[in-house]
């Protein structure tokens, strides 16, 4: 009885931080309207420049050019689920040195931090995918695939927040040894961006480049959900694939658990 | 007489306003060498792309590796001159926002130069040497004809270059005037629309390409360069073109400024 009264309580706890960061994320609409809109912009001159490349040909590294458009649309909804903004909260805080009023609530520092994330994500994802959504069914020349498939197409861009999430936790606790985060928050863009196949499709990538990305857990954020949505598995396949994610998921969160037990006893506040 | 005497005094302030922040910013050694991985990382992401790509197809649009690798590094370059002599432009919003700009307007030295050196972006220093050695690369593995007039031309057109980008931060960032919201990314989106001067932009469609030769004109920072320097041109005379647009940004950015700062009213308290 007593344990479900404190499961519930926290439960709430993490719950009403979930809706705290939403309703934020809603009081700043503007600026989410324009990121969105600066994504957008790189997303049409990745079309075109693959367009330009396609000119002329059938197939290039086993994708043929509806493959290829569809592939540029899902790794830029996997790429939007998480706004900048989300993305830099975490090493804001411990910047900042507002990590010190968390250390004195009684919640756990990741939870919280993973609840204030899908908080925001509901509202900025939510939003994301409606929009493409629509593009998707208006253009023509795009994939769709069958019933099973969109369904754990579905699930692995769920895993892939999660996937997200555990780098981003884990690359935000880093500042706790570094006085800027800027440096952090690039070098952790631009290497996921490689290794998820969010730059180039993996299968681009020279084989032993390619082998290298598949043991990374990179490669559950884009990668994943792309080839379970372009039905280049079969449903144990994309089963398999899920597992894999799910697996990572779990071992970033450990990892990110262990680095925050070292990490708090770094800390240095300014001011006395 | 004056103009030169004023010329180096607005450089001398400059270069003390300048050292200043570099000391600020040699406190945190760890974040100094951070930021010039992190930049230099960046950067190579760009290349590993161009690379991947090619080794499948030999052109794009009958522009080769190395022309775009040029292309590329001339954003990349004038980037990084942007952040590190220029990083003040990014914090105009921070200091409309907060009214510290009033501070600014309170010395006798002109509030453009003041903004332009209210910061340094360390991660400009590997861009800059990475950029270099690309430009440098690119330009050797084409085979190209120079003459000293090419190479002085050569010169001239990243000095523009850099005019340009600077200029364009400056006007974007004068949203700042008019947008008050402390997460203003309206800059954000004109930087980012420095992506399509990467590729020769006739692969565009006619809007994109309208947009980024004449409403935001990077494409003189990187394509028309490119284009003169490797000789896609049967005009002699195109090496012109991104010097007038320099003239034509920095004016459009100090305009901006001046009516920007006239709707300036400081932040209450």
């Amino acid at each position: 009885m007593n344990a479900w009264l404190r499961l519930s309580r926290s439960w709430r706890a993490y719950s009403s931080l979930a809706t705290r960061s939403m309703q934020n994320t809603l009081a700043y609409r503007l600026s989410y309207v324009v990121n969105f809109a600066s994504s957008f912009v790189l997303l049409i001159a990745m079309y075109a420049l693959w367009n330009a490349i396609y000119a002329g040909r059938e197939e290039l590294a086993g994708m043929s050019w509806a493959q290829m458009k569809t592939y540029l649309i899902i790794s830029f909804i996997s790429n939007s689920l998480l706004s900048y903004y989300s993305e830099t909260r975490i090493s804001g805080k411990i910047l900042d040195g507002s990590v010190s009023a968390d250390l004195l609530k009684p919640l756990d520092f990741q939870k919280a931090r993973l609840a204030e994330t899908l908080g925001s994500t509901v509202i900025e994802g939510g939003l994301t995918v409606i929009i493409t959504a629509t593009v998707l069914a208006a253009a023509s020349g795009i994939f769709k695939p069958d019933f099973i498939h969109s369904l754990l197409f579905i699930l692995s861009v769920l895993a892939s927040l999660l996937v997200k999430f555990g780098i981003v936790y884990i690359a935000g606790l880093l500042c706790f040894w570094s006085t800027g985060s800027l440096g952090i928050v690039w070098a952790r863009m631009a290497v996921t961006s490689l290794f998820s196949g969010a730059l180039v499709p993996l299968s681009f990538f020279p084989s032993w480049l390619e082998k290298l990305s598949l043991v990374l857990p990179f490669q559950g954020i884009v990668h994943t959900p792309a080839s379970i949505y372009l039905e280049e598995v079969n449903v144990w396949g994309a089963l398999g694939l899920l597992a894999l994610q799910c697996a990572w998921v779990c071992v970033l969160w450990l990892c990110g658990k262990l680095m925050w037990s070292w990490a708090v006893r770094q800390i240095t506040i300014h001011g006395g | 007489m004056s103009i030169l005497r004023s010329t180096r005094r607005t450089l001398f302030l400059y270069r003390r306003l300048f050292s200043t922040q570099l000391k600020a910013i040699l406190e945190y050694q760890t974040d100094f060498f951070i930021m010039i991985i992190s930049a230099v990382l960046t950067q190579l992401l760009g290349i590993v792309f161009l690379w991947v790509v090619y080794n499948r197809i030999p052109d794009i649009n009958g522009w080769t590796f190395w022309e775009v690798v040029f292309m590329y590094a001339m954003i990349y370059l004038t980037e990084g001159f942007g952040s590190l002599f220029f990083e003040g432009t990014w914090r105009l919003g921070g200091l409309v926002n907060r009214g510290e700009l009033d501070v600014m307007l309170l010395r006798p030295v002109s509030p453009i130069l003041q903004v332009l050196a209210n910061g340094i972006g360390m991660n400009g220093i590997g861009n800059i040497v990475i950029g270099f050695i690309m430009i440098g690369q690119a330009l050797t593995k084409v085979d190209l004809h120079w003459s000293f007039g090419k190479l002085v031309i050569a010169i001239l057109l990243i000095i523009t270059a850099v005019a340009i980008r600077v200029s364009i931060n400056l006007a974007a960032n004068t949203s700042a005037f008019w947008i008050k919201n402390a997460g203003n990314a309206f800059p954000i989106m004109i930087h980012n629309l420095g992506e399509f001067a990467k590729y020769p932009i006739t692969i565009f469609s006619m809007g994109i390409q309208l947009l980024v030769a004449v409403l935001v004109p990077f494409a003189f920072v990187s394509f028309f360069p490119a284009y003169y320097l490797f000789d896609k041109s049967t005009s002699p005379w195109i090496w012109l073109a991104p010097p007038v647009a320099a003239i034509y940004c920095g004016a459009v950015a100090y305009l901006l400024f001046r009516i920007g700062l006239r709707k300036y009213e400081s932040a209450g308290n």
